[in-house]
Order: C-alpha cells, then sequence, then structure tokens
C-alpha cells in the first residue's frame, strides 16, 4: 500500500505545472473569460504535454500510465482552469482520431441527462454521446451558443441529438467505464478548482489588511480557510483511491470509490470557491478578480458524471 | 502507488485474524461502564492476552520490547481488531500511547526499565494529568506548582479531565518549577505514583451521566526528582513529543465503528414503518443523507491510507492528522445524529428502548470535537502551520 507521489510522478506534476503557468496566466484567463473564441494553439500546446494520451500504450504514442497517474495531472488542470473539454478529449484519446494529439476537440454528452447541454459547441469537433447502449460518435450539431454562460471559459448550448445516429465506437460495457472514470476525472478537476481557490484566498489573506492586521490573522478568516483545506485533503484522498481502484480492480470496489471521489470532489470545490469569493468580500464580487472563476467551473462540473445527489443515492443502494 | 499488501503484511495480517478468532470468542462479558476496577482487570486482562500472543506495542521499537511494527502493519492490527470488534485499549491507552513511547524517548534507563515491561504487560495502568481547571487549550498556561526541597519536588494544583484516575497506578504529569520564566519554558514532565499521599481523585460526572475521568487534587505531594522526565523547565518540549504519538492513529477502530454505525442504522430504517406506508429506508432525502455521510466515512479511509503511507514513507503526517481530526469528528457527530433521527422518540433513553446505545454513543461523541486539540484549535494549526496564515496577536 503506497500512495505517495513517487519521484516520477513529482516530476510529471511539475512539468505540467509549469507549463500551465506560462499558458494560463492570470492575465490570459482573463482575457479569456471576456471572449467566447477557443484558444486552438493553446489547446495544441496541452495536447503536446502529452496530457490527453498518458495512459495510451507507448506504441500508440502515449506513456503507457494508469489512472492515478492521469489524476495528478487533471488537478493541475482543475487548478490552473484551463478552459476546454479535457475530460471527453482524454478519454476518447485512441479512439477518436486527433484527440490525443490536439487535433481534435471532443466534447460530451451523456443521455442519462434530463436536459441536453453541451460545453463547447464551437470549439468541439466532435461529439461523443454516452449512452447506456454504447458509445457514439457524431458531428457537432449546429447550435447557437447561450450568450451568457455561467461559466465564461464553458460556453454551452442546449442540443437534440439521436445516439444512433452517430458512429457506435464502444460497447455499453466501454460506456459504463466510461462514466466510473467521468466521474473520477472530473473530481480531480475539482479539487484542482478547490486547491486553485485556496490558493488564490490564501494569498489575498496574507497581503489584505483591515483593522491594521492581515485579514488572514482573524480566526474567522482562517477557520473558512482550514475548512476549504480539510474538504480538498478529504477529496483529494478519495480521488487518489478511485483512481487506484481503476488500475487495479481488485483493490477495491470501483462504482463506490467513484462514487465517493466525485461527491467530496463537488463539495470541496463548491463551498471552496464559495469561500474564495467570501474571502476576497467586495473584490470577490467582481469580475475582476478571478475567484468566480474556481466556483462558476465548480458548478459546471457538479452537473457531469453524476450529480452529489446521485452518487448519494448510488452509495446508499450498497446497504 | 497502489492499495495492495505485500505478502509479508498478508501474513501478518491473517496470523493476527486467525488469533483473534481463536481467543475473542472466550472473552468474558463486558464489565459496567461504572465499575471501574471490573474495567481496569478487564483491560489490562486483554493486554496480557495481547502481551502474551507477541502483539503488545505494536508500534514500539522492538529493543523496547515492542512489535517493532510498520505504520502499515499498525493499520492492519488496528483495522482488524475493530473489524472482530476485539476490546479497545481502554485504560492502558495512557500508557500504550502516551507515557510509554515518551519514556522511551525521553526516559532514563531506570525509568524505562521500571516501566516499560509493565505497560506492556498490563500490569500498570497510568493517567494524564495536563489539563488544569484554567489550562485547557491553552496548556501552557498551567498553574500546578513543583518547588524542590532536596531530592524531592513537593507539587501543589489540580489537574482535571483526568481518564483512569481512580484505577492508575502513575500519572503523567505537567508541573511549574519555574514561575518567573516565560510560560511555555518554566515546565517538568514528572512520574507521579498515584499512591503517594496528597493525591486526592474526585471522579467527574459527564454529560454521559458516567464517571469516564476525575479531578486530581495535589497538596503537597512529594515526587522523586528520580522521576523527572527530561531536564527541569524542559517539560513542554517533552509534552509535545508524548502528543506526536497521540495524533494520527487514534482514531482509525472509530472509523471501522462509523460505518457499522452507518449500517445499523440502515438496518432500523428499513424495519421502521413510515407514516405514509412503506418504510422510512423508502425516504429519498434519508438515503441520501446516509449516502453522503457513507462517502466521508470511504473518504476518511482513504485520508488513513494516505496518512499512513506518508509515515511509512517516512514523512510526518501533521496536516493530515489535523485534517482527519477535523473531519472525523464533524462526520461522526453527523451520523449519531441522523442515527438517532431515524430512532425517532426511541432515541430518548440511553437504556430500555431499542437503540439505546446509539444513543449513549451520540451524548458520548460531543467530546470528539473537544478532546485532545478542539477543533478550533485544530483550524488554528491548518491555518498557522500548513497556510502560513500570521498568528493572532498573543496577549501574555
Amino acid at each position: 500500500m503506497d500512495l505517495t507521489l513517487n519521484a516520477d510522478q513529482k516530476d510529471l506534476r511539475a512539468a505540467l505545472r509549469d507549463r500551465l503557468a506560462d499558458l494560463w496566466t492570470p492575465d490570459r484567463l482573463r482575457a479569456a473569460s471576456e471572449t467566447s473564441s477557443f484558444d486552438r494553439d493553446a489547446w495544441k500546446a496541452l495536447a503536446e504535454t502529452g496530457v490527453f494520451a498518458i495512459t495510451l500504450p507507448e506504441a500508440d504514442g502515449g506513456m503507457g500510465l494508469g489512472t492515478a497517474d492521469a489524476v495528478i495531472l487533471f488537478e493541475e488542470l482543475g487548478r490552473a482552469q484551463v478552459p476546454g473539454p479535457v475530460t471527453g478529449t482524454f478519454l476518447a484519446a485512441g479512439l477518436v482520431p486527433g484527440a490525443a494529439e490536439g487535433d481534435a476537440v471532443v466534447t460530451l454528452l451523456d443521455t442519462r441527462d434530463a436536459m441536453s447541454v453541451i460545453e463547447h459547441p464551437g470549439a468541439a469537433t466532435h461529439l461523443v454521446v454516452i449512452d447506456d447502449d454504447g458509445l457514439f460518435l457524431l458531428p457537432v450539431p449546429r447550435a447557437e451558443p447561450a450568450a451568457l454562460p455561467l461559466d465564461p471559459l464553458t460556453p454551452v448550448a442546449r442540443v437534440s441529438v439521436r445516439a444512433e445516429d452517430g458512429e457506435r465506437i464502444g460497447s455499453a460495457e466501454d460506456a459504463a467505464r466510461w462514466r466510473l472514470l467521468g466521474a473520477v476525472l472530473t473530481a480531480s478537476l475539482q479539487v484542482g478548482a478547490a486547491q486553485g481557490a485556496l490558493d488564490l484566498a490564501v494569498r489575498y489573506a496574507k497581503e489584505r489588511m483591515q483593522f491594521d492586521r492581515v485579514i488572514g490573522s482573524f480566526q474567522a478568516v482562517k477557520h473558512l480557510l482550514a475548512e476549504s483545506l480539510v474538504r480538498t485533503d478529504l477529496a483529494r484522498a478519495a480521488v487518489l483511491v478511485a483512481a487506484l481502484v481503476a488500475d487495479d480492480p481488485a483493490s477495491g470496489d470501483l462504482r463506490e470509490a467513484a462514487s465517493t471521489a466525485k461527491l467530496l470532489a463537488d463539495e470541496a470545490a463548491a463551498h471552496g470557491g464559495r469561500t474564495g469569493i467570501q474571502v476576497h468580500g467586495g473584490m470577490g464580487f467582481t469580475w475582476e478578480v478571478l475567484a468566480h472563476l474556481y466556483l462558476k467551473r465548480a458548478w459546471v462540473q457538479e452537473t457531469v458524471f453524476g450529480t452529489a445527489g446521485d452518487h448519494a443515492e448510488h452509495l446508499a443502494a450498497a446497504f | 502507488m497502489d492499495l495492495r499488501l505485500t505478502p509479508s503484511e498478508t501474513g501478518f495480517r491473517d496470523r493476527l485474524r486467525s488469533w483473534l478468532a481463536d481467543v475473542l470468542p472466550a472473552l468474558p462479558d463486558k464489565p459496567d461502564r461504572d465499575d471501574w476496577p471490573a474495567r481496569r482487570v478487564y483491560d489490562t486482562a486483554w493486554q496480557r492476552m495481547l502481551f502474551d500472543a507477541g502483539y503488545a506495542g505494536v508500534d514500539w521499537p522492538a529493543d523496547h520490547g515492542g512489535l517493532g511494527a510498520s505504520p502499515t502493519e499498525q493499520l492492519i492490527f488496528l483495522e482488524e481488531t475493530a473489524r472482530s470488534r476485539a476490546p479497545y485499549v481502554g485504560a492502558n491507552f495512557v500508557g500504550l500511547l502516551h507515557a510509554g513511547p515518551t519514556l522511551i524517548v525521553e526516559g532514563t534507563e531506570e525509568q524505562r526499565a521500571a516501566h516499560l515491561p509493565r505497560i506492556l504487560r498490563g500490569e500498570e495502568v497510568w493517567c494524564q494529568g495536563f489539563s488544569e481547571p484554567d489550562a485547557g487549550s491553552d496548556l501552557a498556561a498551567l498553574r500546578t506548582t513543583a518547588v524542590r526541597d532536596g531530592d524531592h519536588y513537593v507539587v501543589n494544583g489540580r489537574k482535571v479531565w483526568t481518564s483512569h484516575a481512580e484505577v492508575a497506578d502513575y500519572c503523567e504529569l505537567l508541573v511549574r518549577t519555574d514561575p518567573a520564566a516565560p510560560k511555555h519554558k518554566g515546565i517538568t514532565w514528572l512520574i507521579l505514583p498515584m499512591d503517594t499521599p496528597g493525591v486526592q481523585v474526585r471522579p467527574l460526572r459527564t454529560v454521559v451521566g458516567s464517571s469516564e475521568f476525575s479531578e486530581l487534587i495535589l497538596d503537597d505531594v512529594r515526587v522523586p526528582v528520580a522521576n523527572r522526565v527530561g531536564a527541569e523547565n524542559d517539560g513542554w518540549r517533552v509534552a509535545m513529543v508524548t502528543f506526536s504519538f497521540e495524533r494520527g492513529t487514534a482514531f482509525i477502530s472509530d472509523v471501522i465503528e462509523s460505518r457499522n454505525l452507518l449500517e445499523e442504522t440502515v438496518a432500523i430504517a428499513k424495519k421502521t414503518p413510515a407514516p405514509g406506508g412503506g418504510t422510512l429506508w423508502d425516504d429519498a432525502a434519508l438515503r441520501r443523507d446516509v449516502g453522503r455521510l457513507a462517502a466521508e466515512v470511504s473518504g476518511l479511509w482513504s485520508l488513513i491510507r494516505k496518512n499512513v503511507s506518508e509515515a511509512q514513507a517516512g514523512m510526518i503526517p501533521v496536516q493530515g492528522a489535523s485534517v482527519f481530526k477535523l473531519k472525523f469528528t464533524e462526520s461522526r457527530q453527523r451520523i449519531g445524529d441522523l442515527a438517532s433521527h431515524v430512532l425517532g422518540r426511541a432515541a430518548l433513553a440511553m437504556s430500555g428502548l431499542p437503540g439505546a446505545h446509539i444513543v449513549e454513543d451520540r451524548v458520548n461523541t460531543l467530546s470528539f470535537t473537544i478532546a485532545a486539540g478542539t477543533s478550533q484549535i485544530q483550524k488554528n494549526i491548518l491555518a498557522e502551520r500548513v497556510l502560513g496564515l500570521p498568528k493572532e496577536p498573543r496577549w501574555t
């Protein structure tokens, strides 16, 4: 039993973190939040880090690594607030040509969702529909994106598609596997969002002066931030265990582990995002401070691959 | 990274499992919670059984009589004993988890020889004399004095929250030896024999109604200087060594009990008729509450495995220990609330009604967010030591 990162994993994480610090600076995130256009160069540069392909075999251009390595990297994507359908593109790598290389941008739709809304309708080059009967590849339907998406970095559009109109690229078992892996990967994005919001708020709490003291010296503020840290660390451990179970099915129950991870990570991200805004006070309510992006992304991601309520029902059903 | 046990860890677990399966059915019934002499006999007899089977002091180094088990093996030991519902460490807690490990690191050869083998064999029970009426979270404000008189210290003061005091042989005692020094610099760690004249034990009744701990009144108590652990006025540092053994593993068995309590709650809900027909378990809101708490318990178990992995790799999981204690104690209290809501008006008694033990447990766990560092202190620790936020201004 070992849940510590090895040297290779730390290097992998550090390399991606450095690259993302260049690719998605606060200024570039702010600029991206002002426009609906998608930065294909940044997407291509992201793919060049190998992040979409790391679990593919080396013979197929991947690194032959596991889901546990993938979630370490996905946390960094969440922390950096990278825009784009990273989970769909990662899952599609190896199945949809060009996904691993960043030439294809793959968005997802799950037929279990009552409302058919896709993310990044303008940027996506492919749509994969996850259905109880399998995975279906479709062209991205023409649809007018909502003028005011909740998360400015996640354009959305309502669409009307039928899975059976697409090319069947995966079985019902593959679809079930995607749902579980998607929950685990989204959970790691949520852990990253929670950590990013916390980092930003902690930095602000160490600088902002009121009553002749930095606000981070007040226990009321400290406790808010400590509570964020607790939720984030708890979720991170759950995500790591779920990823390890995905890689080694004999070591646990993936369905239970994935539900646990997604539920705890959704809560960490939503609470952490809210705390991020609260600690920034009035400035937190403005578009100028990036705190709102973390919370809005958390609210987007809590709707995919099962809500916390869905996962709570799954976990209760195990009793 | 992986979740698997090594062959030698699996072997350790299997041997332990089969030993537990052999001995547990023959154990006598647990004594009444207010019968302290019987509880001491029960707890120390279990410790003797562990000793005879080679399982005493799993976390103690082998050259001091312990098992020298790795952090992963310690986790296996705590997990297996909890799952099989073996006796809890009970009256042996302070000796095995506090005083013994402190003597191993800080004690003299004579002190180790006098106490360590007896603690391991269940022949010696310890209690803790740290907190005082005016020194709780601010422990360093303690005022019990010790004045040197020849080769003795003369101790005067009061200690509170002293578990097992009525039946303890020794007390790990913090006293103030230099009232003029800054508060952290004038403290000394002493071994107090509980039969010394002037030691008076006054049981305190808890909100559960039983006397789980006591107040110690110390009136001109003479403690030999040879009983000092560490240097005079260096007791705060020694106490920090003592606390370092407390964090991290103390609640492992409680996480398993949390899962058991959730399962029991669901079993009750499935049998309890709902007002509109069906059972309480048909209520989606209840199922979701259970599911959420199940996720928290499962996440806590993942966190334990991560903390143990870090310890196994030679790291000290300070952050992990505080995170764990904060989250576990909160979740544990919410499970008790949920279970009691399912019980409805059966939750109105700690005896005589079905589910009485759940109600007692609900009341008992009120201490969890207070003992061993309140949740508020834990949040300060995380905010200051992990997040790097500045300390509150101190008024001293």
